[in-house]
């Protein structure tokens, strides 16, 4: 307790210069967190953005469907599949999927597009398909009373097509099981825009696109919404432990390529403040460094009257990490405010961002443990390794020299 | 009597070949228990340099100093802050308190450096500023007091270890006259109601005064070495 009054009052001593070192780290610790919380908040929207829209943040597929889809790579064990997923707590939403390339016919007009055969009840629940439906209705299972199904078609195809909401589309592909592919469809639902993932998508139900590939009741892909987006690389592995004849991949191995350009801008951007916290803590070196200094003759009664080298060096540590401590405290108590509005009202952009059809209008951040204590332990840390070289002097100081210094 | 403390051929020199100036040259003695010694000599004759030795505050070119037939010439580091610890009090011409600390947590903050538990601290405390007249005085740091209550925290604070002897380096030369006496009547007491052994460094006629011993110093040298009656 004595120990920490000393360094209290040591830090009092110079109130000015402490202040304004306390300034610098405080200032140091808001820049880190809001910044920690912007990289956060974009990359998380950006996340939840193809996650949501079709990602999902699971994915399971038979072999490496993932980086060599073939028609043929099903899942054919559904059942069990799917009671394993309603079995995890983790797991709050799933949806089949099915997939296949096939030329689109209109008219005189042809299109290369991709089928994506969903499970019209569960899809809403994992991806953002239904609130994509740009013109039209969302589909429903069952064909109409002519016999044919919907189709919602990406806004790609019903450009190059030119398609409206209840035209007919013919679709050519092969089946699974070799033989051709063909039959109509009608339009429902024009979804997404000309920028968006599914463009020259064509989504039919998943009974028909089974029925039309000659799937039976095989899917390639199982797309699964986690409660805790944080977890799904556990829950993955949890998953790929209980269904070892599939592949389980969380996001970032769906979306490698994203994965790892985030990483490297998330380590671009600690690189920088990284430097910002380097120029700040010179100058916090400079300040104990100063102090030190100043006070050579009373470290050196103090080495007099029996305090070891380390105890000294304990001294200056504490003084150090007192003044980090309650400058960040301050910044902690400032930022709060600041990252909240950040997090909850965001800056609002000149022009919104399209993502898949749906706009963006703000920049907002993240509201995370993360945020505010990744920074803080960066202070501390720098705080640490400051302290030693001062300490160290200080510890060495010689009685016999000190007594005589003024 | 037994020896606190003896010093056997101590040499000390300082500059290099050139320059070279020995502090001291020889000096053997040996400090018995519950003396009241004064170091004297002109500026210059090595008195400080021989309680720095004594101290532990520097090492001997060559020599021994034994405590307890310990070598503590041949002690570093932390086994000599442990030896000042334990077993020297120092107390300096302008006093050196710590400026953060109050009177009592001066005092208090050696015993803490032994490992005193809390509450015998603050009993410890209050009896050495009881001892040193400064009763009422605990609470205030040193720039709240005159040198002369100053210099009676820094003896409260030499005293608080427990130490084997006390070592004063001109204790009263910044003192005037008047509390210089005052300062020394508290030393002397102690001296006799507790068989504390003090060796000062002095220039001092009040001090020489009321010493038991007198070692003249000249040059490095030990000139006169005297005993007298208190």
């Amino acid at each position: 307790m004595l120990i920490l009054k000393i360094a209290f009052r040591n830090i009092l001593r110079q109130k000015r210069r402490s202040l304004l070192t306390g300034l610098s780290m405080t200032g140091g610790y808001i820049l880190c967190a809001w910044s920690f919380s912007l990289v956060e908040g974009s990359y998380g929207n950006i996340i939840d953005m193809f996650t949501l829209d079709h990602t999902g943040h699971i994915q399971i597929h038979k072999d490496n469907y993932l980086r060599k889809p073939k028609i043929y790579k099903t899942i054919n064990n559904r059942k069990a599949l799917e009671t394993i997923l309603a079995s995890n707590e983790q797991v709050s939403n799933f949806s089949p999927r099915v997939f296949s390339p096939a030329l689109a016919y209109a008219g005189k007009k042809t299109s290369p597009v991709r089928v994506i055969g969903v499970d019209v009840e569960q899809e809403p629940t994992t991806s953002r398909l239904a609130q994509k439906v740009k013109t039209g209705e969302y589909f429903d299972a069952n064909p109409d009373s002519d016999g044919y199904f919907k189709a919602m078609i990406g806004q790609g195809v019903a450009d190059t097509l030119q398609l409206d909401i209840g035209d007919e589309i013919v679709l050519i592909s092969q089946g699974a099981d070799g033989s051709i592919a063909n039959d109509i469809f009608i339009i429902g639902a024009v979804v997404g825009n000309r920028t968006s993932y599914d463009r020259l998508g064509v989504y039919l139900p998943l009974g028909a696109a089974q029925m039309f590939l000659s799937l039976g009741s095989d899917v390639h892909e199982y797309a699964i919404i986690v409660e805790n987006k944080d977890d799904n690389e556990a829950v993955a592995a949890i998953l790929q432990d209980e269904m070892p004849e599939l592949v389980v991949s969380p996001w970032q191995k769906v979306e490698e390529t994203f994965y790892r350009t985030m990483q490297a801008d998330k380590q671009g951007n600690e690189f920088t403040l990284g430097i910002v916290i380097f120029i700040v803590f010179v100058g916090v070196l400079n300040t104990v460094l100063m102090s030190v200094l100043e006070r050579t003759r009373e470290f050196g009664v103090l080495r007099a009257i029996g305090s070891r080298p380390l105890e000294i060096i304990k001294m200056i540590f504490l003084e150090t990490m007192l003044l980090a401590g309650i400058s960040v405290g301050i910044g902690v108590v400032l930022s709060i405010p600041l990252i909240t509005w950040f997090t909850y009202v965001g800056l609002l952009l000149p022009e919104p961002i399209d993502m898949s059809g749906i706009e963006f209008q703000y920049m907002k951040g993240e509201f995370s443990w993360y945020v505010f204590t990744t920074p803080m332990w960066l202070i501390f840390m720098f705080s640490a390794v400051v302290s030693i070289p001062p300490g160290l002097r200080a510890a060495h100081i010689l009685p016999r020299d000190a007594l005589g210094s003024h | 009597m037994t020896s606190v403390i003896e010093t056997k051929n101590l040499c000390r020199f300082f500059g290099n070949d050139e320059t070279r100036v020995n502090a001291l040259q020889d000096v053997s003695i040996s400090i018995e228990e519950g003396e009241f010694t004064a170091i004297i000599g002109p500026s210059g004759s090595g008195k400080t340099t021989l309680l720095h030795l004594i101290g532990g505050l520097d090492n001997p070119d060559s020599g021994i100093i034994e405590l307890s037939d310990v070598n503590i010439a041949d002690m570093t580091g932390t086994e000599l802050s442990d030896f000042r610890r334990d077993h020297i009090g120092f107390i300096f011409q302008s006093y050196n308190l710590i400026p953060v600390l109050s009177a009592a947590e001066n005092i208090e903050y050696i015993m803490l450096l032994q490992g005193v538990p809390a509450r015998t601290r603050a009993e410890q405390v209050r009896e050495m500023l009881h001892m040193v007249g400064l009763d009422d005085l605990g609470d205030r740091r040193p720039a709240q007091l005159s040198g002369g209550q100053q210099q009676r925290v820094a003896v409260a604070r030499a005293m608080a270890s427990k130490p084997d002897i006390i070592l004063a380096d001109e204790p009263t030369a910044n003192l005037d006259s008047k509390t210089g006496i005052s300062l020394l009547e508290v030393m002397r007491e102690l001296n006799q109601t507790k068989n504390m052994t003090f060796i000062f460094s002095t220039h001092d006629e009040k001090i020489m005064d009321r010493a038991t011993r007198l070692i003249h110093l000249h040059d490095g040298e030990i000139e006169l070495d005297e005993r007298k009656q208190a």
